[in-house]
């Protein structure tokens, strides 16, 4: 190799090196050191408080609900983000039509702005005019009525059921509703993520030798659970650590559809991190909480980095 | 018994799939559906999905003291039109693309002389360099917001273009994803260029480069989505001044404004915003999908 490329070497690894320090690590010491102080954008200077900030988000109930949204939001939306990917996934593999056509549609909302989509969800699930309640409504006192209230398994109280019991008073407010909106903004989370897992998941299943379905069904594997059990999930093993953490780590971060819709609300329902530390950091200006947030938040991610590099470590390869 | 069993099960899996799929549509239908419709009909959820179409009033038209037939317009016009008019949304596009191209190509011409130098020089410092990619990858941009906007505060660089595009420059995923691919050119072909005569500089971007289309095109369509969708950073740096909103940021300052009657005209705004990448992902499916997954993968 060229004497030269001694100093090339420098010279181009320079802006890239220059930027990752300002850019990334010096916002991480600094959120670091804000944390631990009482500091405002605008005030001259500002004043040690300690642990404070850290106390507070152990102590009081807003961040102690803060922290438990953001976990409720990742607990919903990743297996079930995680599962139907890969459902989708196997069916598409497994049809001998259309496969395609399913898998463009199913990926759309991976490509859509989410804060536009999370508009118009808002507008589709509106509690009097929106789409899904005027269509619920409209299923009252018809055959829908009668088959979704389930009264007709023996044992079960049609009267009684979700359905009956809408049609008789009225259907959910959704974000409204303390009730139900955190499983709403869950349910827009999962219907833009789930795309982007089955495309990861049909790339992992083409990477599935065909013989060891042979070799599975020679050593007794008849049935179609027996073959994905012993052959696609352990084959799926890499794809799946990999799914689970970026699904983890985005699902951390939602913001838009809480920003747009609920603003943390009904009673900090879904009162996520992110909008957390935009609320206290950006709204209130309150940037050593807003710092220690994002400190709790960084740890977050770092922990389940670590974990996704054990597994991988652990060789969930079997190939 | 195979025989008999496959053709049902096969429906079934179709029955599965177009549920889901009917699911997913639902708020592009609405999306669409409600920028073609009058305010009357989309509160009594009347009209089909295009709408009659019956010529309605506007009301604003009216309360400026025109006559009423004046003012009459079919839904469809009035809804796109008043997108246009009552908000600067060319000027939100444009921003996005002005945005969007930036980033990309600020975070090529970083990105690409260290991936080349990580995989094909030897210097002193590279592991180090290359141990602090893998550290940075940790680092989630939208998480650090906080201090970088305390940053640029600081320099007075709030509400300008440059704050929109500064954070994103650095890609330590672009730099990662590029060094993999870079390690794959065979150093026959770097040695080549340079007993030719070539500087290093002029090998990454008229060798490394063009080798590189594939993987480039992979990551532009990652940055490009990520940045023409992206809501939490515009929110954050740009606070009052319209002239540099994003798309995004347009929209949403228009559900505050909006009363119910201009439902249709916002929804006509999130149909334009949403198109060209669905229309762009639609013409180069393959890519997209062969995209997204390379740059997911690592």
């Amino acid at each position: 190799m060229a004497v030269s490329s001694k100093n090339t070497g420098f010279w181009f690894v320079a802006p890239a090196v220059s930027l990752m320090f300002l850019l990334l690590i010096a916002p991480v010491l600094v959120a670091a050191f804000l944390s631990f102080t009482d500091y405002s954008l605008g005030n001259q200077g500002f004043s040690w408080v300690g642990l404070e900030n850290y106390i507070k988000m152990f102590s009081r109930s807003t961040y102690s609900k803060m922290i438990s949204a953001s976990v409720t939001y990742v607990l919903l939306v990743v297996p079930l983000s995680i599962g139907l990917g890969l459902g989708a996934a196997l069916l598409i593999n497994s049809v001998r039509h259309f496969g395609d056509f399913y898998k463009t549609i199913y990926f759309l909302p991976v490509m859509a702005a989410l804060l536009a989509m999370a508009i118009v969800w808002e507008f589709t699930l509106h509690p009097t005019i929106g789409l899904v309640n005027e269509t619920l409504a409209d299923g009252c006192g018809a055959w829908t009525e009668t088959v979704f209230s389930f009264g007709w398994i023996p044992g079960i109280d049609g009267g009684q059921s979700w359905y009956s019991k809408g049609c008789q008073d009225s259907f959910p407010l959704w974000f409204g509703d303390k009730s139900y909106s955190m499983g709403t903004v869950a349910f827009i989370g999962i219907w833009q993520a789930f795309g982007f897992n089955m495309v990861l998941y049909l790339a992992g299943l083409t990477s599935v030798p065909r013989e060891l379905y042979q070799a599975a069904e020679m050593d007794g594997a008849y049935r179609a659970w027996d073959r994905f059990r012993l052959v696609t999930w352990p084959m799926l093993g890499p794809t799946t650590v990999f799914v689970v953490t970026i699904t983890t780590i985005r699902s951390f971060q939602v913001f838009d559809t809480v920003e747009a819709i609920t603003h943390g609300g009904p009673s900090k329902s879904t009162y996520v991190m992110m909008y957390a530390i935009y609320e206290k950091g950006i709204q209130q200006n309150l940037m050593g909480i807003g710092s220690a947030i994002t400190l709790v938040f960084l740890v977050f991610v770092l922990l389940l980095t670590l974990v996704q590099r054990y597994f991988v470590e652990r060789k969930v390869h079997y190939a | 018994m195979m025989g008999q069993t496959a053709p049902m099960r096969e429906a079934a899996k179709h029955a599965i799939l177009i549920l889901g799929a009917l699911i997913v549509i639902i708020p592009f239908y609405v999306m669409v559906s409600y920028s073609l419709k009058s305010p009357r009909e989309i509160e009594s959820n009347t009209g089909g999905f295009f709408g009659a179409q019956a010529p309605m009033v506007d009301e604003y038209c009216v309360k400026v003291g025109n006559p009423k037939e004046d003012c009459l317009e079919t839904p469809v016009i009035f809804n796109y039109s008043q997108a246009i008019k009552k908000a600067p949304l060319f000027r939100y596009l444009l921003n996005g693309v002005i945005v969007t191209a930036s980033i990309f190509l600020l975070q090529v011409l970083i990105a690409l002389p260290c991936a080349y130098a990580l995989s094909k020089l030897r210097f002193w410092g590279r592991e180090f360099v290359f141990s602090l990619v893998m550290f940075c990858l940790l680092i989630p941009v939208h998480a650090i917001a906080l201090p970088i906007y305390i940053m640029l505060a600081k320099i007075g660089l709030t509400n300008t273009y440059a704050s929109l595009v500064i954070p994103w420059t650095i890609s330590v995923f672009g730099i990662f994803l590029m060094r993999q691919f870079f390690m794959t050119v065979p150093d026959d072909l770097i040695d080549a260029a340079r007993m030719d005569g070539m500087s290093e500089f002029s090998i990454v971007w008229k060798v490394m480069l063009p080798t590189a289309i594939p993987a480039l095109l992979a990551f532009a369509i990652f940055s490009v989505v990520a940045h023409w969708n992206d809501y939490f950073w515009p929110r954050i740096v740009i606070t009052g001044d319209r002239d540099l909103y994003t798309p995004p940021l347009g929209l949403r300052e228009f559900q505050g404004d909006a009363d119910g009657s201009m439902w249709g005209p916002m929804m006509a705004t999130a149909t334009i915003i949403v198109t060209p990448l669905l229309v762009v992902f639609m013409l180069a499916q393959r890519r997209f999908i062969e995209g997204i997954t390379l740059t997911g993968m690592k």
